[in-house]
């Protein structure tokens, strides 16, 4: 009879309500977390630009004591390689944009004949990276969404000691900048040696005086570029976790909306359903009745 | 007229921003002050207590562990700029000598546990904890 369908209907429209809840929840858990994120690269931003700033003076201090800091070999033996990408899923695109330009990146560099060390942060990279044959190295997970000082500290570190001791050539990063709420873009950058461009807003004015070094730029460096090297990464975690809960927000945002028709749907179905019923139990009463009174 | 803007930064905040006599600090080449007109410098910052002198709230301190210090002109005519960045530091007023003491503790403990062991990088990690611990443990007596 109707009243089967119209229990399987109420039976759905429960089940997408009880995912709605939950998406909801997700979503706005998600935007909660983003002013705080936010505000976290804020005040890291003065001391990022800093570092860059002192690293930029100190190459320009002296150009030659920095060349092991500054120059790509013409062939790069090998290359690190750190990918961020997050912990958990329901992000939306963030993790597999950036997991997917990871793995061009390592294509890339492979078929340059460049052996490539990969390292990744975030849950999600070493079983994406191992599904498609492709070695990691090293996984770093667990903090992707809070990232601290402490982690970046050990991420740079295991990227800093073998280029320090010439067993790497290039460091690479692989991550998702954080432009704006409507704008975050996956980039490849180049971490050491040092790309001068990058630096932050320097007048040239500024730095063509004379600048002493204490302790000299061969010396400084080697401390100064693991530091660097820190602040990079920490920066770079700080701006994954806030495109990765904009990316949260906006994918659970949509699945509520989904959730939201299809329960809009569901309804409309089960009320056609329990109406089509009352119909056809109607028409047998009245049949029924019909029935008795021409038998009397 | 002369002056001196001092920014003490750390990864996670702008620990102290503001117009100061004096920034005195430590390098691996020595003892540093630095004032208005100073010359443009780069330095290295090894575990010290930092000590800007002559702000609006008199002498601030901090604990610093490790970081560089750059010196510069400011924005303003006549103005010189120095900028602490520390990887880890904190106002000396601000530290928990109940959680520095017990910091200093855990750090011991894991120095005798590396010791014997044959890992170097645990060793010389958990003798830079005992010595950060202990700075902190001294800034905060000295004040």
């Amino acid at each position: 009879m109707a009243g089967g369908q119209e229990r399987v209907l109420r039976r759905r429209i429960r089940s997408v309500n009880s995912t709605r809840k939950i998406t909801k929840a997700m979503e706005l858990i998600a935007a909660a977390q983003i002013p705080r994120a936010l505000a976290r690269i804020a005040a890291n931003r003065p001391y990022r630009d800093g570092v860059r700033r002192v690293v930029l003076e100190a190459i320009e201090g002296d150009r030659f004591s920095a060349r092991r800091f500054l120059e790509l070999p013409e062939h790069v033996e090998t290359a690190s390689v750190l990918v961020i990408s997050g912990d958990r899923g329901l992000s939306g695109p963030y993790n597999n944009q950036n997991l997917r330009a990871g793995e061009r990146l390592v294509a890339d560099l492979r078929a340059r004949g460049t052996r490539v060390r990969l390292a990744v942060a975030g849950k999600k990279a070493a079983p994406y990276y191992r599904f498609r044959g492709i070695d990691v190295e090293q996984s770093f997970a667990g903090f992707v969404e809070r990232p601290t000082y402490a982690d970046a500290q050990a991420i740079a570190r295991y990227l800093t000691t073998p280029f320090m001791a010439g067993e790497v050539d290039q460091v690479l990063l692989v991550s998702t900048r954080y432009h704006s709420a409507g704008r975050q873009a996956v980039e490849v950058r180049q971490l050491l040696p040092f790309v001068l461009d990058e630096a932050p807003e320097a007048p040239a004015e500024e730095l063509s005086g004379y600048t002493e070094f204490e302790p000299e730029v061969a010396k400084l460096l080697v401390d100064l570029a693991p530091r660097a090297l820190e602040s990079e990464v920490f920066s770079a975690l700080l701006e994954g976790a806030a495109a990765f809960l904009t990316g949260q927000q906006r994918a659970m945002a949509a699945a509520t909306e989904n959730a939201d028709e299809l329960g809009r749907t569901l309804t409309r179905k089960m009320n056609q359903a329990r109406q089509d019923a009352i119909t056809t139990e109607i028409m047998e009463i009245v049949g029924g009745a019909e029935a008795l009174r021409s038998g009397r | 007229m002369a002056t001196l803007s001092v920014e003490v930064l750390a990864p996670e905040a702008v620990l102290w921003r503001g117009a100061a006599r004096a920034l005195v600090t430590r390098s691996s080449e020595g003892d540093f002050t630095v004032m208005a007109g100073y010359a443009p410098t780069v330095g290295d910052v090894v575990s010290t207590i930092v000590r800007v002198e002559g702000t609006e709230e008199g002498e601030v301190r901090f604990c610093v562990h490790a970081g560089f210090f750059e010196v510069g002109p400011g924005e303003a005519e006549g103005e010189t700029r120095a900028t602490l960045l520390a990887s880890v530091a904190e106002r000396v007023d601000e530290i928990d000598v109940a959680r520095a003491q017990s910091a200093l503790e855990r750090a011991q403990g894991a120095l005798a546990a590396a010791s014997s062991s044959d890992d170097p990088a645990a060793y010389v990690g958990a003798l830079e904890a005992v010595a950060r611990a202990e700075l902190r443990l001294r800034a905060a007596a000295a004040r």
